[in-house]
Order: C-alpha cells, then structure tokens, then sequence
C-alpha cells in the first residue's frame, strides 16, 4: 500500500520542508498560512481562519494540508484496494477513503489502510454474488452501479462508524502518553508514540499530548523533554540510514533523500512508510525513542518549547541553556540504537526480501510475470504461437471462468473471434467459461483472460491490468484459440481428478 | 436471418482497384439498404485509416467508428464478393462484409459468418459460389449445422 506512494510522500515532505511557516523558504500562499485579504495573489483556494485576536480571515488552503489530508489517504486506500481487488477495487477504495477522511479531523492514514483494502473486499464479495447471472448486454449497466452504490453506501458507514473509530483511538493513544509521563515513566511512552507516529498520529499526540504538558513543565522548571520525546530525529535517521546501508530496491535509492528532509527538514512523515513497509522496524525506532528519552533524563535536559517541525536546526534552537550535552547526546544516542537495531533486521531479512522482491509491489509484480514463464508453460506456449506477448499481472494460476474479446469499436472483429471461441469451447464440453465481446474503452478489469488484435493489447492491459492478456494477429483463425481451448480442458480434468 | 443480412444486399462483384473503393462499394449497399446515413461510410474509411478490417481467411469487416452510431438506421450487414482478390493493406482480401450495428442484433449473423470463415472449407464454399444465392445458401447452412 506504501511503496507505490512513496514519490507521494517525499513531494509532500519536500514541499512542506520549504514552504510551511517555520520552512526554509516560508510561503503563506503555499504553505496554507497566508491572509489572503492581505497577500497579493488572487485566485487561489482559501478558508476562512479565525486570527489570534479572534476575527477571521481568508487563509490560503495551500498544498501542504490537502496533500496530507487527502492525496496521501485517498493514494494509500486506492493501492490498498487495488492490491485486493484490481483497478474496481481501488475506485471503490478511494470512494470509502473520502467518507473517512471528511468523517474526522486528524489525518486519516490508520483509516485509509483499513478501509482501502477491506471495501474493495466487500465489493469483491458483492460481485461474486450475481457474477455471470446478468443477462448479455446488461454487464455494464449493472457493474457500473453496483460499484457506485456499493461504494456511496460505504462511504457513509465510514463516515459515521470508522472514522469516529479511528479518531478515539488516537485520542486514546494521547491520554496514555499523558498517564505516562504523569507517572514518570517516561521511557515507557516510547511504546506509544512511536507506533502512533508511524500511524501518522504523530500531530495527535505530540500537539495533543505532548505539547501541552511539555509547557506545563516549562512554565514550573525553564525546560521539558516532553518536546523530544515525539520531534527526536534521531530515531527516524536511524531508520533512513539503516535502509541507505542494508535496504534494497526502491526503499534502499529513495531512503537517502528522505533522510535530509526528515533530519534537516524535520518532516518525520517521510520515514513511516519505510517502517510499515517492515513492520519489525519499529522495535528499532521504539528502542532508539526510549533511549533519547533516558539520556534526557538522566542529563536532566530539555527543550524550552516545541521544535516544530522536528527538525535538528528546530530542536537546538529550542534547547534549554544548559541542556545542549544532554540534548545532542539524545538526539545521536537515539539515532545509533535505532541504526544498529535496524540494520540488523533488514540483514536477516535481507535474503528473503531480495527473493520476494523486497515487500515491493512493483517488484512482486514484476516476480510474478517473470515466474509464469516456468508456473504456466501453456500460457508461453501460447504466446509464441501467437508470434505476439502475452503477460499476466497478477497470480498466474487465476483459473480463466471469464474471457473478454476486445475490438475498436466491439462490433465487428471481436464478435467474430469471441462466436469462434464459444464455438470451440463449446465443442470441447466447457460452456461454464463465458465469452463476451466488448470495445476496448468499456473494458473493465473483471475478466480473468483478454483477448486483442496485437496493435490494441497495450490499450487494453491499462483497462484490465490483473487480467491474463494474449494477442492475437488473426481473430477467424489463430492458433491461440485452441491453445486457451486445450489449456481449460486440461483444467477441467484437473479438476475432476 | 434475413432482417439484418437480406438476400438482395449480398453481391457478387468482379474487381475493386484499391481497399478504399471495395469500402465505398460495401457501404453504398449498406445506403441502399436504408440502414445507414452516407455519412456513416466516411467513418468506415476513417476506420480503416486507424486500424485494417482485415480478419484474415480472405474476409474483411469494414464498419464505422464508435462516434458514428448515430448515423446507423438499423442494424445491418452486407457482403461483397470479389472475383479478383483486393489488396487490403497487403492482404489478398475476396469477402468484404460491411457492417453497420448499434446493438446487438447484428451479433448472431456475424458470428455465424465468423464460423463460417474460421473453416477453410467452408471459405472455399463461399469464394467457389456460383450465384448470390448459393452464396447466401452457404451462410445459412450453419445456422443448421
């Protein structure tokens, strides 16, 4: 679900570094602070905000907020659905996703993970229920409202049943770390907030929890390490260095640059994807927090208000005088238990990613397509013959029930080829597969195996991207018809055997 | 059988110097016919600009684009034999069958064209027909069969 995103990520981590108000290069209309009753630039997106002295005025919306609000939950629940259930399943996913997402007023990235995968599920299981009981010409009509009234209605029930769900977990989350640190057990709270900041809650429990009894101790003793215990770098450095060294894959190219915006720029959010990726990790961020809150302790150091972002330049510029030993030595300490610890998961696991393809989903897909040459012989028997390509995206042993023959305009050619098929799988005893003609526009991704004239596969992979492609040259009389025909007899067999 | 391809809109014809005159020839049957509007063969030529009708077996299916079913009448189709074959973008082509569908009407006689074309045999019947009506008679048969 992550992996695909992670681009995402590191625009919004990029673009948040530069522009949010305590950025490198602060821009009110992009970073989403700026009065646009005041600024020059008109046009833009705005909503009304209400001053410290109370009025109101017209903010800019800027790219930060609706990036991590909407752009990054709606990304991850539409890989997540398509991970379960094709393109159909990451459409319905992303429906689901904006019902939580406008359900709450926390980044819904717990929800989307949830959801994403789950909906395309439900819509998955809908399909199967009238799967091959709609009459011929109905398909269309009939799949096209059953996502969308499928999907409307569980946006609603996330609205109102999920998200609240997933907001009072966080706020559950908070009120432990506020226990925590009411208790002195500070180390403890490690086990919190770290898995909560991967979750992306970090917001919730550093300026829900965190930064109000941080300032408590600040107005009673000058400092508070309640500001470290979410904003410490070094953790998620440790994390990005560790994937530097011993990742592999995309992870391993990308996690360099992630590491200067999250150490320098502050924004953590670029290390979580890396730890759900492998959940493991976050024993080493959990370990590597505990340690930079224990330093603090024991240095009895802190910072005098909230480095926000939590970046390094923001953490020492809040540092208590007197605290900067004590601090650094969190920050670094933190930062290297988190490395060692990490790097010694990634290297255990290290063989068996590279088998897998690393947790990668282009990769796993790219595994699968070079498995099926050996999985199904029949399939590159197929191919060859056809003098043309066939590969498929998804499981290669997906046994072929439904079969799309896809022309230009699906009047002529396709008919044609899919009578022929019928014809034959008629003869050979399978009427239970169905062969349907169709243009390649209205092509969907319901259909186990697609059928092309070779000038048309490429356009029809982007429509039905798990289905099992083949091409054809000539639909009245290619040898591909008796290779699928001989392929689901054999099939059958199979199966009575 | 006989709303969608009539006996009379099968034809037998000598030659056509170039692809574009055997698709003209097959849509002034479809005109005749009163299934289409002219217009529609200008889309059949267009069609056949992006991507060759040819279906190999000597037949090609001429018909008109997605845009252009508004100019469609009535499902319809036609079938033009040639004597000599008509280089179709390279391929001998001896059947042009032109079709005009805005439904799925059409879909039960071009499928029984398509058994009959994917049969060699049976494609030597059609091209070794002596008169438009045996030629008509071939088709039908494999409604029987």
């Amino acid at each position: 679900m992550i992996m695909p995103n992670l681009p995402a990520f590191l625009a919004w981590g990029l673009i948040t570094t530069l522009f949010i108000s305590v950025g490198w290069w602060p821009n009110g209309i992009l970073g989403g602070f700026g009065n646009a009753d005041v600024m020059s630039w008109q046009g833009a997106a705005t909503a009304l905000a209400q001053a410290e002295d109370g009025t109101t005025f017209r903010q800019y919306v800027g790219l930060v907020g609706p990036m991590i609000t909407y752009l990054l939950p709606l990304l991850i629940a539409n890989a997540g659905g398509r991970v379960v259930y094709g393109e159909r399943g990451a459409v319905v996913a992303s429906i689901v996703a904006v019902g939580m997402i406008t359900g709450s007023t926390i980044p819904m990235f717990l929800g989307a993970m949830i959801v994403g995968p789950l909906s395309a599920w439900v819509m998955k299981k809908i399909d199967a229920l009238w799967e091959g009981k709609i009459r011929a010409g109905f398909e269309m009509l009939v799949n096209m409202f059953a996502a969308g009234i499928a999907g409307a209605a569980m946006a609603v029930i996330a609205f109102f049943g999920f998200a609240p769900l997933i907001t009072r977990v966080s706020e559950w989350l908070g009120d432990g770390v506020g226990w925590l640190a009411d208790n002195g057990l500070l180390p403890v709270m490690s086990i919190i907030v770290e898995p909560a900041k991967v979750l992306f809650l970090n917001n919730a429990i550093g300026n829900g929890a965190l930064v109000p009894l941080g300032a408590q101790q600040v107005a009673e003793t000058g400092k508070s390490l309640l500001f470290l215990v979410e904003a410490n770098p070094g953790p998620g450095l440790g994390i990005l260095l560790a994937y530097t060294f011993f990742g592999i894959g995309m992870a391993r190219s990308s996690a360099p640059g992630a590491a200067i915006i999250q150490f320098f720029g502050g924004i953590h959010e670029v290390y979580f994807p890396f730890v759900l990726m492998k959940p493991a990790l976050i024993i080493a961020a959990i370990a590597g927090g505990a340690t930079g809150v224990a330093t603090n302790a024991a240095f009895g150091s802190g910072l005098r208000g909230p480095a926000a972002p939590g970046s390094i330049f923001a953490v020492y510029a809040t540092t208590a005088r007197g605290s900067f030993l004590g601090v650094t030595l969190s920050v670094v300490l933190s930062f290297l238990v988190t490395f060692l610890i990490a790097a010694v998961i990634l290297r255990a696991s290290r063989k068996r990613d590279l088998e897998s393809g690393g947790g990668d989903l282009q990769a796993a897909i790219a595994q699968t397509e070079a498995n099926k040459g050996k999985s199904s012989s029949a399939l590159g028997a197929l191919a060859g013959a056809a003098g043309a390509t066939s590969a498929s995206a998804t499981d290669p042993v997906r046994p072929v029930r439904s079969i799309v023959f896809a022309c230009d305009a699906g009047m002529g050619s396709s008919a044609m080829g899919a009578s022929i098929l019928r014809d034959k799988l008629k003869k050979a005893g399978r009427t239970d597969v169905t062969v349907v003609n169709r243009a390649v526009a209205t092509l969907d991704d319901s259909a186990d195996l697609v059928i092309t004239h070779r000038e048309l596969t490429d356009r029809a992979r982007g429509h039905a991207p798990t289905a099992r492609h083949v091409s054809v040259e000539n639909f009245l009389s290619s040898p591909v018809y008796d290779d699928i025909v001989r392929e689901l007899a054999a099939d059958s067999e199979g199966a009575k055997a | 059988m006989t709303e969608i391809l009539a006996p009379g809109d099968v034809v037998l014809a000598t030659s056509a110097a170039t692809k574009t005159d055997a698709v003209r020839e097959a849509g002034a049957v479809l005109v005749r016919a009163g299934a289409v509007e002219p217009a529609y063969v200008d889309a059949m030529l267009e069609r056949e600009r992006s991507m060759s009708t040819y279906m190999g077996n000597y037949l090609a299916i001429p018909h008109g684009t997605e845009e252009a079913k508004g100019t469609i009448t009535r499902s319809a189709l036609c079938l033009v034999r040639y004597d000599e074959p008509v280089d179709w973008d390279g391929e001998p082509v001896r059947v042009v069958v032109g079709i005009a569908g805005v439904g799925d009407e059409h879909l039960e006689i071009l499928s029984r064209i398509a058994l009959v074309f994917a049969d060699m045999e049976q494609v030597q019947r059609v091209l070794d027909a002596p008169t438009a009506a045996e030629l008509y008679a071939v088709l039908q048969q494999v409604n029987e069969e």
